[in-house]
């Protein structure tokens, strides 16, 4: 129809050119990932440690990390070699970051500033939360992983909580939080973008 | 002499509720499904009689698209099993997490009830159809590639799988999802 715009490459459907993006973005997202891996399990250790022990008296928790992946929780009020308790994969937690980088930096027609501030936004909320989930999963070993320690330290009623509060957050929203956070920051765009269409 | 009439008192300004009220309604339904949801499949009862015999279909599938494949496997309840390798299709690897994500935010985004029921058919298919795939890449890998295997099976595969539901759930949105507060403009009369 005559007057009407036609639409240059680099206006192509919107779902199109997010999974183009997402593709580009998605190796690099997993390169930096690996990269800040050893780096960022050691600061959840230390973070996951201080929450822990303060909220616990007396302060007994020691959270250590192991050949990169692994993180060992400790109680010095336990016997046994250095106090080892249990030993869980700390990369397993926050590997849906890569999908968070991904999701923030492939949206189309968002200002590259504000892409990078929201993810900025994103990656802090991000933090905050596996910090709690690292929490959560220290409670979960003590009240459910110890046998008869955990039975006499902890009652059916918080046994449930501490492994119903890490099994929600561990699983449907850790795997969610990508895109409940990328729905909170371009809900309204993806909106917009809908109505224009 | 008339009185200029005075000028219309100004909107107040809107509350973050109203200016938000579509993604935070979006959210919160999100968020509320996907915990039911979770709490849902947790429970014992739906876990032995639902749960677990959908992850031996799963399995079952798996090893069934590996024999095609010429993998010589057999199955062993979940265990799909070969010469030189084998592998348990446990909750976690039966696409399930992914599926309800995917349903929750088809459920809670505003469509008709119509949209919804097509997105939540197609994307079971979908996601499905992409968890196979997962299923039988990661037996591969763990046969020709072995040290690839754990990180291949916690990272890669769960992104990946965790990706379509988003990308499909965005297609649903895009092309499929009727908004049902947006009627239908009618035809002016000249």
């Amino acid at each position: 129809m005559a007057g009407e715009p036609k639409s240059s490459p680099t206006t192509g459907s919107w779902p199109g050119r997010l999974v183009r993006n997402l593709l580009l973005w998605l190796l690099p997202a997993v390169a930096v990932w690996v990269l800040c891996t050893p780096f960022y399990n050691r600061f959840l250790a230390l973070a996951g440690e201080q929450l822990s022990r303060a909220l616990e008296f007396p302060a007994v928790t020691r959270l250590y990390v192991q050949e990169t992946h692994q993180v060992i929780v400790t109680r010095s009020d336990l016997s046994g070699k250095q106090g080892f308790i249990y030993k869980f994969r700390l990369s397993d937690l926050h590997f849906t970051l890569v999908l968070t980088v991904a999701l923030f930096l492939a949206v189309p027609g968002i200002p590259r500033r504000r892409r990078f501030e929201n993810l900025g936004w994103a990656l802090l909320i991000s933090v905050v939360f596996h910090i709690l989930v690292v929490f959560f999963y220290v409670k979960f070993v003590y009240s459910t992983q110890l046998g008869a320690w955990s039975n006499e330290h902890y009652g059916p009623v918080a046994q449930n909580i501490w492994g119903f509060g890490k099994h929600l957050l561990d699983l449907p929203f850790k795997l969610a939080l990508p895109f409940i956070l990328w729905a909170g920051f371009y809900f309204k765009d993806f909106q917009q973008h809908r109505r224009r269409a | 002499m008339r009185t200029p009439s005075p000028p219309p008192p100004a909107a107040p300004p809107a509350s973050a509720w109203q200016r938000y009220r579509r993604e935070l309604g979006f959210l919160i339904f999100f968020v509320l499904i996907l915990g039911a949801s979770f709490t849902l499949i947790s429970w014992n009862p739906v876990n032995d009689r639902v749960i677990e015999p959908f992850t031996g279909a799963i399995a079952r599938a798996g090893g069934a698209t590996l024999n095609l494949l010429g993998q010589q496997t057999k199955m062993e309840g979940t265990v799909i099993r070969s010469s030189r390798f084998a592998v348990n299709i446990r909750n976690g690897c039966n696409g399930v997490e992914a599926m309800l994500i995917y349903f929750a935010a088809v459920l809670a985004f505003p469509a008709s009830w119509k949209s919804r029921l097509m997105g939540v058919g197609l994307g079971f298919v979908a996601i499905q159809l992409v968890n196979l795939i997962r299923v039988v890449a990661l037996f591969l890998t763990g046969v020709y590639l072995p040290k690839l295997f754990d990180s291949s099976h916690t990272v890669v595969w769960q992104t990946l799988v965790i990706l379509s539901g988003v990308l499909l759930w965005v297609l649903w949105a895009d092309r499929f999802a009727a908004d049902p507060s947006r009627a239908p403009v009618e035809p002016q009369s000249s």
